[in-house]
């Protein structure tokens, strides 16, 4: 079944595929809505989730804007997906930075090549 | 053309484009939309690109490729957004350059801040100290604490510590501070470590006697200026005077003894500085300062008891943009002139270094940057943590100068705190693109939202941050002008 994303009883209700989207994206995501609105994460169905934002009260959103935020969740869900691809990629050479960064040397290693001859003009080779 | 010979190491470009079937690593970077059109790319040791929009997309889903895209395939190996090799070759040089990025953390606590008195004979109605008359000669601090205060600061590990006098208004316990200045130097001398002495001071009281007295022990001094007399004098009230008269006057008379760079000033803005971007801008410069320091009120202490110094982060943002404004106008002028806050966030973007600003920090400055001696014997994490106290607020209270050193540095308290002092693992920041340039303010987030971890999504700190360094960005990215100008301010030249 074809999940389409809308807005619905003044409910933004957007569809995120299982597969293409972490859990950890969405919830990052979301963090940001907070503050305006009531979020919420289901599934929809085995593959895709559901993600629901209802504004606040107290938020001052009219119904012409939710057009505008419900375009601005799609394109965060795929900001913070993008986010979630490099932490998960990039943590171990993240991770190795930092020990090094912080270490006394010790996981310091010697730079390749000669040294004192580093660009290879000694004639005497 | 130049003979390859058979013993040179380096190799032909050909050689080395060879090397790689165009797959590439990602390493560690951050991004966000300036935006509609350019989105910003910031790696792990701060260095950023400006690209357009949905280059992210593209670099993450390896859509780019040494060929078809060699100058920003070029771009992204140089500075450290994608490698060839798993392991970068030059890891080593990356992890020198996080290092000095945080090389702050390397000596500890260098600030120490002694309350030397809660008395003052202004009455300031944004005061972030609870203030008591001058007569009240219990609101002093003790000789014992001074001395025990003393014992405590040269333990720290840092080479150079600073001994900032403080108030209430410091100079009225002006003994107590030769008392203190005299016995630090003494012991300073002993043990080899660099001493520097500020006293914070309205500069009311100064007189020439004092004057030569810091001037022979290298004290400098610290002062608050508002704006022009009308901003200076309503916020900063002192009866039947003209503080702005009294300030004006002792700022000359400092500069005449100690030496024009040995007198600072700062300002805070009130709801009246906000309509007055220009003329406080102006006063700075007239009064032959380099720069001026554009503060927003902190929410504490007295400060958020009345509604005249209430406002929101919008209102102080727009203030600062126009202020920038006119002080961008006479650098076009010829004139260098800064905005300090502006030159802090500058140096994390443009250069390999990082300040010791302790208020924008990660891990945040407090205890890793600064201590604070109260009057009464009490250590607080950083000035804003007393200002808490004062209103029976005791969350950062380290412990008191009976204490022993570790227990205060390294105690639960601080073990507490410093669960949540590092951007890097805080919900909205660990992914922050401007991550680098920020910093962590759990004393900030307690007093606002009453959890130190802060919630991101309605933190002032966080929106005048993000709006700040967004906005110095699009200035230097729009005028290769700005941009001279800006790097003139951090090589204050």
């Amino acid at each position: 079944m074809a999940h389409i994303n809308c807005i619905k009883d003044g409910e933004i209700i957007v569809f995120a595929n299982t597969l293409l989207f972490s859990k950890d994206a969405l919830f990052k995501c979301l963090y940001w809505y907070g503050d305006k609105f009531h979020t919420s994460v289901s599934f929809a169905d085995v593959d895709n989730y559901c993600v629901k934002i209802k504004p606040l009260s107290t938020a001052a959103i009219n119904s012409e804007d939710l057009e505008l935020y419900q375009q601005k969740l799609e394109r965060d869900l795929i900001d913070f997906q993008l986010r979630d691809v490099v932490t998960k990629e990039t943590q171990n050479i993240r991770d190795l930075i930092i020990a090094k960064a912080f270490s006394n040397g010790e996981f310091d290693e010697d730079p390749p090549g000669d040294v004192s001859d580093p660009v290879g003009f000694n004639p005497s080779l | 053309m130049i003979e390859s010979k058979a013993n040179r190491k380096f190799k032909e470009a050909a050689f080395y484009n060879s090397q790689n079937d165009g797959g590439y690593f990602l390493l560690p970077f951050k991004f966000h939309r300036l935006n509609g059109e350019k989105e910003i790319l910031v790696n792990e040791v701060g260095d950023y690109l400006i690209l357009p929009t949905g280059t992210t997309a593209t670099i993450v889903n390896r859509q780019i490729s040494k060929e078809n895209n060699s100058e920003l395939y070029g771009d992204l190996i140089a500075n450290f957004f994608i490698s060839e090799e798993a392991i970068h070759p030059l890891i080593d040089v990356l992890a020198t350059r996080y290092r000095t990025k945080k090389h702050f953390l390397n000596y500890f606590t260098g600030l120490h801040i002694f309350v030397i008195s809660l008395r003052c004979e202004h009455t300031c109605f944004y005061c972030q100290v609870s203030r008591v008359t001058e007569n009240r000669d219990q609101y002093d601090m003790s000789i014992q604490n001074i001395d025990r205060g003393i014992e405590i600061m040269f333990k720290s590990p840092n080479p150079h510590v600073t001994m900032e006098f403080q108030g209430g208004e410091a100079l009225l316990a002006f003994d107590n501070i030769k008392y203190a200045v005299e016995k630090s130097e003494k012991i300073a001398g002993e043990i080899g470590k660099q001493i520097t002495f500020v006293i914070c001071t309205n500069l009311a009281l100064v007189n020439e006697e004092i004057l030569y007295y810091c001037k022979e022990h290298k004290i400098l001094i610290s002062t608050s200026l508002d704006g022009p007399q009308s901003i200076h004098d309503s916020n900063r009230h002192k009866p039947h005077a003209s503080s702005y008269a009294l300030a004006i006057k002792g700022i000359k008379l400092s500069r005449e003894i100690l030496g024009e760079d040995q007198v600072s000033a700062l300002m805070t803005t009130t709801t009246l500085s906000l309509e007055h971007p220009i003329e406080i801008v102006d006063e700075y410069y007239n009064m032959g300062f380099p720069g001026i320091f554009l503060r927003n009120i902190s929410p504490y202490g007295f400060a958020l008891r009345t509604e005249k110094s209430k406002y929101s982060t919008d209102k102080f943002i727009e203030f600062y943009k126009k202020a920038l404004g006119r002080i961008l106008e006479y650098n076009f002028q010829g004139h260098y002139f800064t905005e300090d806050l502006a030159r802090i966030y500058l140096t994390k973007i443009l250069t390999p270094f990082n300040t010791g600003f302790v208020d924008m920090q990660s891990p945040a400055g407090l205890i890793n940057g600064v201590i604070v001696f109260n009057y009464d014997g009490g250590v607080y994490a950083t000035d804003e943590s007393r200002m808490l106290a004062e209103q029976k607020d005791f969350t950062f209270k380290l412990g008191t100068l009976n204490d022993e050193y570790k227990d205060l540095f390294f105690g639960a308290k601080a073990q507490e705190i410093a669960q949540v002092w590092s951007n890097e693992a805080l919900a909205g920041c660990s992914e922050c693109a401007f991550q680098a340039y920020c910093g962590a303010d759990p004393v900030h987030h307690h007093a606002t939202q009453g959890d130190m971890y802060g919630y991101r999504p309605t933190s002032a700190f966080c929106q005048k941050n993000m709006e700040i360094i967004r906005y110095l960005i699009e200035l230097m990215e729009s005028e290769p002008k700005i941009k001279k100008i800006f790097e003139s301010w951090i090589s204050k030249k």
